[in-house]
């Protein structure tokens, strides 16, 4: 699991980040950036809902 | 040592200078974002201070991944128009190989942050227009639409080398008047028409009053954090030279290939910041204004930066130092309530500095002759591009979160103020609010 090496030598090497370029598990990373970004907006929303009602 | 490999290490020792010279840009572009920050905090009354910070905070964090997942991608991908071309934008794509740490790219990287602060500094110009009245999930989303899509597709068109506004019109935007400014202006005020006014702000018969933020001094210092901010904003609209992306061996160039150099871009900063400051002193008297003059002055200014005499510079801003309050007013007369006067300061000044491009930059040769030289009529048409692309997404965003109701707090919420949908308070020694 924690074998996340792209190149197995420093000779001619390039993309050099965990998994490798363009891999499964690159993909799958990007999609938990993206729930990590809207998930906590929803509960910034319920937040500010709950004020609006406490407020009413 | 052979003339190949020294010629080799030449290159080699640009291409890290040129690492490091953008990442510093980058570094001292987050002092744009901190000046708004405390310009924004010192607009506001004191019981909407921390929710003011956080916002324009919250915009900052948003920015990155955004800019990460589509932003740059855009960037390569939309220079034809809506249109994208995959083959070009294969570069961006969040999980290609540029788009992390390479051994073989020391570039995308630093530009990619270059650009993600200029995202940074666009949902800054919003926020401030905003405060005091706009939900931060509602913030959040247009900051995020204005930032991570909109200006950047204006830099694809019109601050990208193949853009099509550059490639049809000879489109000439050195330092952004255009491509930031009156994109985020002009999206401010799509907003701002949505979202109405601070409760307070008019009278019944439409006249306005005066809302006194709380600390007139920290919107000042934060002024003077966003000039010193500039420097690398502006640096960072500048090509390094000697690398084998660069488009000289030997000379700076602007983001379309003419020679220019990093002194010219000092000359021209800080008479733009001088001669705006000045013009809206003398016009306002007020401290607020002189301070807003400097990016009066250095937006009217920034579009031909790379070329325009000093002296010239000066006239210019100062031009727009004088003015953009006149602009200010009338906004104000409309109806329209916009606290730090970003429409005026950022969307008018930005199509200002464009049009003055256009008057005095005819004759200038461009990189290729391909490409149509500078005119105004060129540069009028792109800053209707400008208006257009900036105004119709913030309406239509604006419009319709106000249609699902989370666009404006409540009035109850504003009365005792945004700060408490931040569950803080900024000053626990109980200092009174208006």
């Amino acid at each position: 699991m924690f074998d996340s090496s792209p190149i197995e030598s420093w000779e001619g090497a390039g993309a050099i980040f965990s998994f490798g370029a363009g891999s499964g598990t690159t993909i799958l990373l990007f999609w938990l950036t993206v729930v990590l970004c809207v998930v906590p907006l929803y509960y910034t929303l319920k937040t500010e809902n709950r004020h609006e009602d406490n407020h009413k | 040592m052979s003339p190949e490999e020294l010629e080799a290490a030449i290159i080699a020792a640009n291409t890290i200078n040129l690492e490091v010279y953008y990442y510093w840009c980058t570094g001292f572009m987050i002092l744009i974002h901190a000046g708004f920050m405390m310009y924004e905090m010192g607009a506001s009354r004191v019981k909407h201070t921390l929710a003011a910070g956080t916002k324009n905070i919250l915009a900052f964090a948003y920015m990155i991944p955004t800019f990460w997942m589509f932003g740059w991608w855009i960037y390569l991908a939309m220079t034809n128009g809506f249109v994208p071309d995959f083959e070009a934008g294969a570069g961006g794509v969040p999980w290609g190989e540029s788009m992390g740490p390479n051994v073989m790219d020391n570039a995308t990287g630093v530009f990619w942050g270059a650009f993600t602060l200029f995202a940074c500094t666009t949902a800054s110009i919003m926020s401030g227009a905003v405060i005091e009245r706009i939900r931060m999930t509602a913030f959040i989303v247009l900051a995020v639409l204005l930032g991570s899509v909109v200006w950047i597709l204006a830099a694809s068109w019109g601050w990208h080398y193949q853009g099509w506004l550059v490639t049809s019109w000879g489109y000439h935007d050195f330092g952004a008047s255009g491509v930031v400014h009156a994109i985020s202006g002009f999206f401010a005020l799509g907003v701002l028409i949505n979202l109405g006014p601070r409760i307070g702000k008019f009278n019944t018969d439409g006249s306005a009053n005066v809302i006194v933020g709380h600390s007139m001094p920290m919107t000042m210092v934060g002024l003077m954090f966003i000039v010193a901010g500039f420097f690398g904003f502006l640096a960072g609209c500048l090509i390094f030279p000697g690398t084998p992306i660069s488009w000289s061996a030997t000379q700076w160039a602007n983001i379309y290939g003419m020679p220019t150099t990093l002194s010219a871009i000092t000359f021209n900063t800080l008479m733009a910041v001088a001669g705006g400051m000045i013009g809206a002193y003398t016009k306002t008297r007020d401290p607020f204004w002189m301070m807003s003059g400097a990016l009066c002055g250095v937006i009217s200014a920034a579009a031909g930066m790379d070329l325009y005499y000093p002296g010239l510079t000066f006239v210019m801003a100062f031009i727009g130092g004088v003015t953009a309050p006149m602009i200010a007013k009338f906004i104000e007369s409309k109806g329209i309530d916009d606290p730090v006067g970003a429409v005026s300061v950022h969307g008018y000044c930005g199509v200002l500095g464009l049009l003055f491009a256009g008057m005095f930059l005819g004759g200038y040769p461009q990189f290729s002759p391909d490409i149509p030289a500078v005119t105004f009529m060129g540069q009028f048409k792109g800053a209707i591009v400008m208006i257009l692309l900036g105004f119709i997404p913030g309406f239509a965003l604006a419009w319709v979160l106000k249609r699902v109701g989370i666009l404006r707090a409540s009035d109850a919420i504003q009365a005792a103020g945004m700060d408490v949908e931040v569950e803080a308070v900024a000053y626990p020694e109980d200092i009174k609010s208006i």
